[in-house]
């Protein structure tokens, strides 16, 4: 592995002096999304076997488990993303703010506002820099100059970006390096200020330098967003998740704090998996 | 030898040949009809035969080369011909000799053993006519407001002749032409409120009273033109033809007198450039074989631009439909193989669907809706420049639709992803991203579908092309742009020229001239059309996944 920051090899560095979340009974203000009885089919093959968890409020919460496992179609279930796959149908809920994502009445336009998504390859449009940052304002209908230079600058400072690509906002995008774009792609997906970030293999397309790069990000990201990663990386995991969900073959197996996860793990596939056994 | 074979050689070889035979057979057809097109405006030598035939009567011929051959001695046996017993071709050529009003035919085949001298004398001029063709001879005097003037004024008489000449185009075309069309559309006025019964005296009066006006502006105008034509028809000059007849030309009819063995190459070389100039904005003479193409340039690009106009929209949406929202369904890939098999309905079928659906039917009605003072004369009810238009695009409809089509199915779905997971809906999506980056494969539909549509002849022969139109489709008239009007078109033009004007040698060359321009002017349009699927490839290159 490569060399990192001491501060980002120690698991949950930033919240050891928090208390422990009791993950099975949160209050209502500590819940960001409620998953509730989760079933999600391909066709006729079950992909989720009735998941249920609750993802804290302003926390990095993780998915690992080996490939095939259901994180990620579990990650996209969270904005509806499964929705543009044919023949794919769900039942349960996820909560979010007392509503259920999966009522007939729920625009997923809005929902995907709220729950914002980074993908595992860096896409960002064929545009500029700066149209990229703005699109999601766009096409909420904001035209305003001033309040979209305002939005870009403050996204890219988030994404830590601002520095690299400020004298060339409005070159093309795709002239970036892809450690670049992806925290491009990440700017562009909190400046519509969602509450939620789906990060789905954020790094695994990336070098190690952009990898920690963007582990720092996510750090920083938490203080104002609820960030849910998939990643196929324990370390990573370790790294940067405040809890950690270990998936196998569409179940949840074990769900809990990062730091008694992966030092005192409760189910024996858990500790297979995380000492390298299988996967 | 095996060895040879698993290296792959021969196959490289042959594709490598079936290239060169590919690109050599392109190069040939444009360097063929570049030759043969281009020599058209080469100003050639003038040439004075002198004859005996096998009668022993001597006579003199006058004109410029246009071909030869050799024929064999057999097809002549029943000339009797004094020939070498040994000798087994012999060579004839073909003159053009013009002078029409002297002879029948523009053309003559000659002999070579007939021919006892050739010459070429250097005062020997060829005159350049509106009217008549060309006349081959010598000048003999030069008829300047009564009195014999000096032969090298001519240069100056006949620019003073040009100047009135244009203004004389100037009147009828615009001015004439103007108050022509507004007598006709009065005409129609009064026509529609007859035939809706709204015709009271006062409008009649109204509309009289503006005919009266146009009548008088009308009746100035004319004054003005007579006058220009007494100043142009007052001068001529003697021309001696071959056999000695002396022939009178009246400056009115003369657009260019050339002493073509007096020209120097540089001389020549402006003469041939200067030629081609008046081929691409002159109009045609006599009965096309003569002139300009000009309308039929302006026919085609217009009819293209039209063609592509509609097309365009129609193409990408119906594609947008098909792979974005049409169900996977067997009817949806019915749908794609009805569209994929259009594009091999031969096109004159299409030709006939134009007539009897867009004429016929979707033009009658106009008429009958809109037009019903021009009836029984039809406005939209008959071929013309819209319905064209219109046929060639159903025509190249499949071309868009397949090639946009799988300019969608090319984009990544992580780009639709990306947008989609932002809040955008489908809609938004597809305009704002998807479309853009799609751009450069809707414009090679286009390109495909100009490239097929520009050098389509036969459909357009039942629904809008003609010989010759008296009109180009826009002018200053308002609504500037008539697309009821027939027009004239590169391909119908060679078709005509070649095969249906009274003499086909003459226009032999003017063939390959005008194929020689349709090339050029698709190869311009694909140009155009590929330097902006250029730009927006660069513009929307996708990541190199």
């Amino acid at each position: 592995m490569i060399s990192i920051s001491p501060k980002a090899l120690t698991p949950g560095s930033d919240t050891s002096f928090e208390q422990k979340l009791d993950l099975t009974n949160l209050t209502p203000e500590q819940v960001a999304l409620d998953i509730n009885k989760l079933n999600l089919f391909y066709g006729k093959k079950q992909a989720l076997n009735n998941i249920t968890m609750s993802i804290p409020k302003g926390q990095v919460t993780a998915f690992i488990g080996p490939s095939g496992c259901g994180k990620s179609t579990l990650l996209r279930s969270i904005n509806r993303m499964n929705d543009l796959v044919d023949n794919c149908h769900i039942t349960g809920e996820i909560i979010l703010h007392g509503n259920n994502i999966y009522d007939k009445h729920v625009d997923v336009a809005e929902l995907r506002r709220k729950v914002g998504m980074v993908f595992q390859r860096p896409n960002p449009f064929p545009k500029t820099i700066y149209e990229n940052v703005v699109y999601g304002l766009r096409i909420m209908g904001e035209n305003n100059r001033r309040r979209l230079d305002d939005a870009a600058e403050k996204s890219l400072r988030s994404a830590a970006l601002w520095n690299e690509v400020k004298d060339r906002l409005h070159e093309s995008a795709l002239g970036l390096s892809g450690g670049q774009q992806q925290r491009l792609v990440i700017a562009r997906a909190i400046a519509i200020q969602p509450e939620v970030l789906l990060l789905d293999e954020p790094t695994s397309a990336l070098d190690p330098i952009s990898t920690l790069t963007i582990e720092e990000l996510i750090n920083d990201l938490k203080k104002q967003f609820t960030v849910v990663i998939v990643t196929h990386n324990m370390q990573q995991a370790a790294r940067v998740s405040d809890q950690t969900a270990f998936m196998y073959m569409g179940d949840l197996i074990e769900y809990s704090d990062t730091n008694t996860l992966f030092t005192t793990p409760m189910k024996k596939k858990t500790e297979d998996y995380i000492t390298g056994r299988y996967g | 030898m095996n060895k040879w074979f698993k290296s792959g050689s021969p196959w490289i070889w042959l594709s490598a040949g079936g290239v060169s035979i590919s690109l050599i057979s392109v190069l040939g057809l444009l360097w063929l009809i570049a030759s043969r097109g281009l020599s058209y405006f080469w100003p050639s030598e003038l040439y004075q035969f002198d004859l005996t035939d096998e009668h022993g009567a001597k006579s003199v011929v006058i004109g410029e080369i246009y071909d030869r051959e050799q024929i064999p001695v057999s097809q002549l046996a029943h000339l009797n011909l004094a020939l070498d017993p040994e000798q087994e071709v012999l060579e004839r050529l073909l003159i053009k000799t013009g002078n029409r009003e002297l002879v029948s035919l523009d053309f003559r085949w000659l002999l070579s053993h007939n021919i006892q001298k050739t010459q070429t004398p250097k005062d020997l001029v060829v005159v350049e006519r509106r009217t008549h063709g060309n006349f081959y001879g010598f000048i003999e005097s030069v008829v300047f407001d009564g009195n014999e003037v000096d032969k090298n004024k001519l240069p100056e008489l006949l620019t003073r002749v040009d100047d009135f000449q244009d203004q004389i185009d100037d009147l009828q075309k615009s001015d004439i032409g103007a108050i022509n069309y507004q007598l006709e559309r009065l005409r129609l006025k009064t026509r529609k409120y007859q035939l809706q019964d709204k015709l009271t005296p006062k409008l009649q009066a109204e509309i009289d009273s503006e005919i009266a006006a146009l009548n008088q502006d009308y009746a100035i105008l004319e004054k003005e033109l007579m006058g220009y034509r007494e100043q142009i028809s007052r001068d001529h000059i003697v021309m001696r033809a071959m056999d000695g007849q002396l022939v009178t030309i009246n400056f009115e009819y003369i657009l260019k007198v050339t002493f073509n063995n007096q020209l120097s190459v540089i001389e020549k070389t402006a003469v041939f450039f200067s030629q081609i100039g008046s081929f691409l904005i002159e109009d045609p003479r006599e009965a096309n074989t003569e002139g300009g193409v000009f309308p039929a340039i302006f026919g085609t690009v217009l009819m293209v631009l039209l063609m592509t106009v509609i097309v365009s929209p129609f193409g990408v949406v119906a594609a947008i439909y098909l792979h974005e929202y049409a169900g996977k369904n067997a009817f949806t890939k019915l749908l794609r193989i009805a569209v994929i098999n259009l594009a091999g309905v031969p096109s004159i079928v299409y030709g006939v669907f134009g007539l009897g659906f867009f004429v016929y039917m979707v033009g009658g009605s106009l008429d009958q809706l809109f037009y019903s003072e021009n009836l029984p004369s039809p406005t939209f009810g008959t071929p013309g420049v819209l319905w064209s238009a219109l046929t060639l695009a159903i025509l190249t409809l499949p071309v868009v639709i397949v090639s946009t089509e799988e300019g969608l199915s090319r984009i990544p779905s992580a780009m639709r992803h990306g947008s989609l997971a932002l809040g955008a809906t489908k809609a938004e999506t597809l305009w704002r991203i998807i479309l853009p980056i799609a751009s450069p494969a809707i414009m090679t539909g286009i390109i495909l579908a100009i490239a097929r549509a520009a050098g389509e002849v036969a459909p357009l022969m039942l629904v809008g092309v003609v010989k010759m139109a008296p009109n180009l489709p826009l002018d200053g008239n308002f609504p500037f742009l008539h697309l009821d009007r027939k027009f004239m078109h590169l391909g119908f033009h060679i078709y005509d020229v070649g095969f249906q004007s009274p003499n086909v040698e003459a226009a032999r060359p003017l063939v390959f001239a005008t194929a020689l321009l349709l090339v050029s002017i698709i190869v311009a349009l694909n140009m155009t059309a590929v330097s902006i699927r250029n730009k927006l490839r660069e513009r929307y290159k996708m990541l190199e996944h």
